[in-house]
């Protein structure tokens, strides 16, 4: 292709053509859950809101989930709206109330329990397996990355029936541990490939100098590993923070619901002429903003765990 | 204590984490999942062995072949959809131009967002009387004047919309992986076809996607592995409707067990579903050992 030719004009036409039709839903569910009742439900659609409001936002956050039932009663926003700064305060208090903003708070709790435990597990798997002298080792890392042959969907029924036996069912610890496992092929291989990567006379000297195992990894390796240990972190988070069938299957009350399915509660309220679609779209940005700023700054790291999943190269 | 001999025990220290999750979480239920199939579970009461019974259940079951049905068909429609729509953005931002790393991170942003999440924004983008898709189509003639058009009143339609859906979501990550195995294709074979007077379609049609089928091959098997397991997608668009007509075989599964309490029967589904998978899986890794 030629500079300056008709044919990069074309190029560039299909691309932001492309990318204008890829970012519009996103777009549209941001500029719906801000539009004004009336304007949002019209048969004339807005391209940008005439006046935006956040109430849908209010809506959500400060409402029961466990009466989800009772959505419909008129003079809703008079009823339940509060300051923005009792909202905030509830945030830190989720105890108190069954709102989105408690799911919200457990989406968090499960998704920064599962990066934490999985960093721990498989940096330490990863550098026994890549480092170390140990029996077993080749068996043990084939065993390790055996989930990926079996997706955790399929095992759903005695997952339950585990869960129910060791008392784990209804509880956040249980979906922390269930993420955990079913990151951890890519985790352990990850992490292996990383410390593989790095000179073992680095190690070596270490050792010579007297410094400990755990002195080693922490000090030395790990800071060389950085990038093999974002890209795990941030998978950790893509998984947990997007995981729906597990949440959905194995907890059950509201004060324990994740993000995710809480949606759904929001979902089944209200018709057509309500103020549903507001909550919803509203609902919708509260569950991708933490996620679309993670990629805004870790791309690359998405973009290598996301694919690596699926490649293992 | 020898210097090997306290080395094996940091290793086994090390590795007891992941092994302890694993043999919880993943190993015992494995195990499990065959055990319960064999059994009747009571609501009250002891389980009872009845042998392959639940298989055979299973295999008579109607409602089994009927959800495994759709989801093949399911997946068999959305695969080509997925697959074009990545290769399309996959050779656009293989050009070197400026703006590629841009375009790039705009397909693959659908990607992070979760299930759940999409599938209630598209939802709502499908609405019946205000959803933005409905009124361009609408524009376009579809559904005729004074009608409402809506999409989940057919099967057909419920299933073309999902699908949308999903290639939206989806494609970003086969597209990556098209890249991947585009810039593994040496620039000579590109140059020396356009030196014989080939054209860019030409070139594309029958030097690059030839050399392309390592990765092309891999990005399909995801898509069928992936199209197995779907479930979200059709709780919440179609919540398996009209008629049950988008059930997927997962959620037969979580039906059999949660809503009807047939633990036995549906460990038996789970398990035709891990075999399913198991051998799509299989195959991929047998394609794609490194070299």
């Amino acid at each position: 292709m030629k500079r300056f030719s008709s044919d990069w004009y074309w190029y560039y036409v299909i691309n932001y053509t492309l990318v204008i039709l890829i970012v519009f839903p996103i777009y549209w569910t941001f500029i719906s859950s801000v539009k004004s009742p009336a304007e949002l439900i019209t048969s004339d659609p807005t391209y940008f809101p005439q006046t935006w409001t956040w109430k849908y936002y209010y809506q959500i956050w400060n409402y029961d989930l466990s009466a989800a039932w009772q959505f419909n009663d008129g003079d809703y926003f008079e009823k339940k709206s509060r300051s923005l700064k009792e909202s905030f305060f509830n945030f830190f208090n989720p105890d108190e109330k069954k709102s989105i903003g408690r799911a919200f708070w457990n989406s968090i709790v499960v998704s920064f329990g599962t990066i934490v435990l999985t960093t721990i597990v498989c940096t330490f798997a990863g550098y026994a397996l890549a480092v170390l002298r140990g029996p077993f080792k080749n068996i043990i890392f084939l065993l390790i990355i055996t989930p990926i042959l079996f997706p955790g969907v399929s095992l759903i029924i005695p997952l339950y029936k585990i869960l129910k036996d060791i008392g784990l069912l209804n509880n956040l610890y249980g979906l922390i541990f269930l993420h955990s496992t079913f990151m951890l092929p890519l985790g352990v291989f990850m992490m292996r490939n990383a410390f593989k990567s790095i000179p073992s006379s680095l190690r070596e000297v270490s050792i010579l100098e007297g410094t400990s195992e755990l002195q080693i990894i922490l000090r030395v390796l790990l800071p060389l590993c950085i990038p093999g240990l974002l890209t795990v972190m941030v998978f950790a988070m893509y998984v947990s923070w997007n995981d729906y069938i597990f949440a959905y299957v194995f907890v059950s009350t509201a004060e324990k619901e994740v993000l995710n399915v809480a949606l759904a509660k929001i979902a089944l309220g209200g018709n057509e002429f309500d103020m549903k679609w507001g909550s919803i779209t509203a609902g919708s940005v509260v569950s991708f903003i933490p996620i679309i700023i993670f990629y805004t700054f870790l791309q690359q790291y998405f973009v290598r765990g996301v694919t690596g999943s699926a490649v293992k190269e | 204590m020898t210097f090997v001999r306290k080395e094996k025990i940091i290793f086994l220290l090390m590795v007891s984490p992941a092994l302890l999750l694993l043999a919880i979480f993943f190993l015992w239920p494995l195990f499990n999942s065959f055990w319960i199939s064999f059994h009747t579970w009571p609501m009250f009461g002891k389980p009872k062995w009845v042998g392959l019974d639940n298989y055979i259940n299973t295999l008579n079951d109607p409602r089994f072949w009927d959800t495994l049905k759709f989801t093949t068909i399911y997946t068999f429609t959305a695969t080509p959809m997925l697959f074009i729509v990545a290769l399309i953005t996959a050779l656009l931002c293989n050009v070197r131009a400026w703006g590629t790393t841009f375009f790039r991170a705009m397909y693959f942003l659908p990607v992070v967002l979760s299930f759940a999440t999409a599938s209630y924004m598209w939802l709502w983008l499908y609405s019946e009387l205000y959803g933005i898709i409905i009124y361009v189509l609408e524009l376009f003639g579809f559904g005729g004047p004074g009608k409402n058009l809506n999409v989940w009143t057919t099967p057909t339609s419920s299933l073309w919309a999902v699908n949308t859906m999903v290639t939206w979501k989806f494609s970003g990550i086969q597209m990556i992986i098209l890249i991947a195995g585009l810039q593994a294709i040496r620039d000579d074979y590109n140059e020396a076809s356009t030196l014989m007077g080939a054209s860019r379609w030409q070139t594309i049609w029958h030097v690059t996607l030839p050399l392309l089928r390592p990765s092309i091959a891999l990005c399909l098997i995801l898509c069928i592995a992936g199209g197995y397991q779907a479930y979200e997608q059709f709780l919440i668009m179609t919540q398996g409707g009209p008629q049950g007509s988008t059930r997927t075989i997962l959620m037969h599964t979580t039906d059999l067990g949660f809503a009807f309490f047939k633990l036995g029967p549906a460990a038996s589904v789970g398990i035709f579903v891990m075999i399913i998978i198991f051998v799509i899986t299989a195959i991929q890794l047998r394609l794609f050992k490194p070299h």
